[in-house]
């Protein structure tokens, strides 16, 4: 059995009188791939930027590969091991090289390490053709594999992925989706908030249902 | 009253590089420019802090600074020259009737203008941008820069706009510098005491590098913004 790079317990979100989140514990292995599954507003938003370190809790601690802390005490450091990207992601009004080298920069990385990330950055999620491109003059497609693209290039420990598909047309569904598989592949530990059907059936994925503000696990 | 001869002599006088309108002219560019340099920094970081931290007495904060936007210019003249005034705390120092008192006085005009633009384009940025800078691994100071970075154009308006209300500000000017020829003599006082006595000759020269000056940090902002300034 892996050992598990994430466990959450305890877990207690509300907001006034509405308990969202009431999550005894949950469980991420490392390398797995998980489609976060549930209704509009049950809190998939909400749990992915509680592990990001985005939301506050009322209650609830976590494990982040074996190292336990409370979560109304989120340890810098893991904003370099886990990174959110957004349902819609924000890119900087810079140029796509400065969005895809920001977080290796934060890191420290050489400069040398950079421009190699970088390339495989925009060969991996197919977008040489835009390299040059504004990235405000991008598609809604370009944008998420950009950001797509900006995440994996920081190789974290977890990549929470909130609606990749969501307010895309059909040709930049189909290459979210295949990028997407590709993160499978290359088993990182993903997990990704959802509705589409087509995300939810990837092979591979395990889903997590979140309903009531309780989650259940189905196999991939 | 003929316009004309007034004119063509303020362009007769700005042509041949009359040594007193230059000297005026490099006064106030000088002032204004180091004063909008020096309150920058400083207006631009409170701007900042006002806009995104919570903090006991914030919106006092912020309702004190909009107020002194509209601070008539004279009152604050008049508190810098009782500052600065012999009998004044700070009249050891000597600066009142200097250039160096009109620049305390544009800084505190402009800091206002450059508070208030920052905390409204800070407030007007989009959530997601300190949100993914942190996620990308950005720490607190790194991802309030690249805030800063983003509303960039509006943080250079609210500099634009300090410096065109320094430049073209009378009632402080005359107020801590005194209007001496020489010495603290501007645009904008020169225009004044010109005007009074009837010599309208350069006021309409300094009247004209008002208003080019004016144009030119516009022209210069739009081109700065190119088409990211634009939404």
């Amino acid at each position: 059995m892996t050992a598990s790079l994430v466990r959450l317990h305890g877990l207690r979100k509300a907001f006034g009188a509405r308990v969202l989140l009431d999550i005894l514990e949950l469980r991420i292995e490392r390398g797995g791939a998980y489609v976060l599954i549930g209704g509009n507003g049950c809190g998939k938003t909400t749990l992915m930027r509680i592990v990001a370190g985005l939301e506050p809790v009322q209650a609830g601690g976590m494990e982040f590969g074996g190292e336990p802390f409370r979560l109304s005490a989120y340890p810098e450091r893991l904003r370099r091991d886990i990174v959110y990207v957004h349902q819609q992601p924000y890119l900087f009004h810079t140029s796509l090289r400065h969005n895809l080298e920001y977080g290796l920069k934060c890191r420290g990385l050489p400069p040398a390490e950079r421009e190699r990330r970088v390339e495989d950055a925009i060969a991996w999620a197919g977008l040489q053709a835009q390299a040059a491109t504004p990235p405000a003059k991008l598609s809604g497609g370009e944008k998420q594999r950009a950001a797509l693209a900006r995440a994996r290039a920081l190789q974290p420990e977890l990549l929470l992925l909130d609606e990749p598909t969501s307010n895309l047309d059909r040709a930049g569904r189909g290459q979210t989706l295949a990028l997407l598989g590709q993160l499978r592949e290359e088993r990182r530990t993903v997990i990704v908030a959802c509705h589409d059907q087509e995300v939810i059936g990837l092979d591979g994925f395990t889903r997590l249902r979140l309903h009531d503000g309780w989650i259940t696990q189905q196999s991939g | 009253m003929d316009l004309l001869e007034p004119t063509s002599q303020a362009f007769r006088l700005l042509l041949a590089g009359d040594p007193e309108l230059l000297r005026i002219i490099w006064l106030s560019l000088w002032v204004s420019v180091a004063a909008i340099a020096l309150v920058a920094a400083p207006s631009i970081g409170l701007g900042f802090l006002l806009a995104k931290k919570r903090f006991p007495g914030q919106r006092a904060a912020v309702v004190l600074v909009q107020a002194l936007l509209s601070f008539p210019t004279v009152v604050i003249g008049l508190v810098i020259y009782l500052l600065l005034s012999r009998r004044g705390p700070l009249g050891s120092y000597e600066l009142l009737f200097t250039p160096w008192a009109i620049m305390i006085g544009y800084m505190v005009i402009a800091f206002p203008i450059l508070v208030v633009f920052t905390i409204s384009s800070v407030q007007g940025a989009d959530p997601r941008v300190y949100e993914t800078a942190r996620c990308l691994g950005a720490g607190r100071a790194t991802a309030s820069l690249t805030t800063l970075w983003e509303v960039r154009f509006g943080i250079l308006a609210a500099v634009v706009n300090g410096f065109g209300r320094a430049i073209s500000e009378v009632g402080c000017a005359i107020m801590v510098g005194g209007n001496i020829a020489g010495l603290t003599r501007n645009i904008p006082t020169a225009i004044a005491l010109e005007t009074t006595k009837g010599d309208f000759a350069q006021g309409i020269a300094l009247g004209f590098v008002l208003m080019v000056v004016a144009l030119g940090v516009n022209v210069l902002l739009a081109l700065l913004q190119g088409e990211g300034g634009l939404k």
